[in-house]
């Protein structure tokens, strides 16, 4: 059951220019939370911004919890000046999470830029459980690529890409994927920009793979009241529209169409 | 203290009611507050059939506020009544339904199918959305055809008929007189604001049908203005009063310039929980002031001579 709680920044964390990772204090209603879950954060600002930010969480463990976040707009820039010791406003665990990782499933993560959140936290849950699990992350350039040692201390199977090619394979992660593919029948989940998780699905339909995809929308309230995160339904589907904030933002592929 | 309000035939047990279209069916906020804790809850726009909505992007945030243009998604009054309105009518609150129609004949036929639903307290009327191509604002804004419709649905129902108003016009208290004159119980004052918002880089309007109504606290002293100016016109009329109300003192606010209650509407987006909190600080503020019946504050505003 989502709860509104306040929440203390433990640490703000600057991995790279404009990004960072807050780690909050006092989150106890998110225990039992699941990656691909989120929350909507608000800080003490008073009415402008107005709203709260939707955040895919990057861990929920042991009444505490971890937010990957990209300052882009006027809310992240403000959480990205949080104070060690400030309250936020959360309200959480919100949304459908990818599916749990088990071991006689094998998936592939497709993370793009802080799409790299939930699908870290799933690979380190993969490890606990006894999944095998393969992640590859792509980014503009090295710098982007946060979070590395994190990574690589999962001991997954990972391979990093960068389209200036300054850290890893050279190109798009989606290239990285389909050069493993031919080895590999996996499940895919992936979370990351619009035009890469278009690729991912298109790939998976191209080898039916199955395939979830984790879905942003301009969203007010989280809990399905402003409608505003509508998402377009598969073709044949019973109803024009899909909500990222209660039926996803996890979707299975088939069901929607990306933005 | 005495927090309870008549409104029309209305008995509320608080003059805080949550706004249409910012409080889903009202199930969406039941894990966060004691619904009954409402005077009334009206619900998401009604129409004869279910409808989709706009395209996206729906939403997006403003200065203090938010447009949108969700296009009166809806379930339709068929699933309302089948699947919504079992959760509401239990909620120990009222249940007001707002409701529109592409036609007048579809309005009226709408009222009438809402009015023999067991659990709708009233109906309130929407002639005020700005974002959809058929209904919503066009019947609204020629007070004429506003007198004719709220006659018209008047005679489908037994039930109290709050008619929303727009503040798109240049005189509202001529609209708020066309509805009381088609025999409007109550009005609702305001609907949102028409309103647009550019991205400058990519030289695009932020929402898919370019305009859309800006609402939050951004459209308070608007509305504010428009409730007062309604109140004096039409001072035994019951107003019940919406825009961006955010805190307590914005309540009383809007009850000294008239509105007999308010409705809640964005911040519940940001707080599912606002309605509550500002229900406890209107008490707190009626504690602090030694106010012992809220019905003190309708109207109360002091204007001094010479203004």
């Amino acid at each position: 059951m989502p709860t509104e709680f306040s929440a203390r920044v433990l640490a703000n964390r600057a991995l790279a220019p404009g990004l960072f990772v807050l780690e909050l204090a006092d989150c106890e209603p998110l225990v039992g939370c699941l990656p691909g879950q989120f929350v909507m954060v608000r800080g003490e600002w008073g009415r402008d911004p107005l709203l709260p930010r939707a955040f895919s969480l990057l861990s929920a463990r042991h009444g505490k919890c971890e937010l990957l976040i990209k300052a882009l707009g006027r809310g992240s820039r403000l959480l990205e000046r949080s104070a060690v010791g400030a309250t936020l406003q959360l309200l959480g665990p919100l949304g459908r999470p990818f599916p749990v990782p088990r071991a006689e499933r094998r998936d592939f993560l497709i993370a793009g830029g802080v799409g790299l959140a939930p699908l870290l936290w799933h690979a380190e849950e993969a490890v606990r459980a006894g999944a095998k699990v393969e992640l590859f992350y792509g980014a503009r350039q090295e710098a982007e690529l946060v979070l590395r040692e994190r990574i690589e201390a999962t001991g997954c199977r990972v391979q990093f890409t960068t389209e200036d090619g300054s850290f890893g394979r050279p190109g798009r992660v989606t290239a990285a994927l389909q050069a493993r593919l031919d080895e590999e029948h996996p499940t895919l989940l992936t979370c990351g920009p619009n035009a890469m998780m278009r690729a991912v699905v298109e790939i998976a339909r191209a080898r039916n793979l199955a395939c979830f995809v984790s879905v942003e929308g301009e969203m007010a309230c989280g809990i399905g009241a402003c409608l505003g995160c509508a998402v377009q339904s598969a073709p044949g589907a019973a109803r024009a529209y899909h909500y990222a904030c209660i039926d996803g933002p996890v979707f299975d592929a088939l069901q929607v169409v990306l933005p | 203290m005495n927090l309870r309000v008549p409104f029309a035939t209305l008995d509320c047990a608080s003059p805080i009611w949550t706004a249409s279209g910012t409080f889903g069916y009202g199930r969406e906020f039941a894990p966060y507050f004691d619904l009954a804790r409402l005077g009334a809850i009206a619900t998401k726009g009604i129409s004869p059939e279910a409808r989709a909505g706009n395209p996206v992007p729906r939403i997006c945030e403003t200065a203090s506020g938010m447009i949108n243009s969700i296009g009166l998604e809806n379930v339709g009054a068929e699933s309302f009544g089948r699947d919504k309105l079992p959760f509401l009518r239990q909620s120990g609150t009222n249940v007001i339904v707002n409701f529109f129609g592409e036609t007048f004949d579809e309005y009226v036929a709408c009222a009438a199918s809402l009015d023999a639903l067991d659990g709708v307290a009233a109906l309130e009327m929407n002639v005020s959305c700005p974002n959809v191509k058929k209904g919503g604002v066009e019947f609204g804004v020629i007070p004429a055809v506003l007198t004719e419709l709220t006659r018209a649905c008047r005679s489908v129902t037994k039930r109290p008929l709050l008619v929303k108003l727009t503040p798109n016009t240049g005189d509202i208290v001529a609209l708020a007189r066309a509805a009381v004159a088609g025999g409007a119980d109550g009005l609702s004052v305001i609907n949102t604001v028409s309103a647009m918002a550019i991205d400058a880089r990519r030289r695009r309007p932020r929402i898919a049908t370019t305009y859309g109504g800006l609402s939050g606290p951004a459209i308070k002293p608007i509305a504010l203005r428009m409730v007062h100016q309604v109140h004096t016109a039409l001072p035994e009329v019951p107003i019940s009063g919406i825009g961006g109300i955010a805190s307590g003192e914005d309540v009383v606010e809007f009850l000294l310039a008239g509105a007999t209650t308010v409705q809640i509407g964005t911040l519940s987006f940001s707080e599912p929980s606002a309605a509550a909190r500002i229900l406890d600080e209107l008490s707190a503020f009626m504690e602090q002031e030694r106010i012992s019946d809220v019905r003190e504050l309708i109207g109360a505003l002091v204007v001094p001579a010479g203004c």
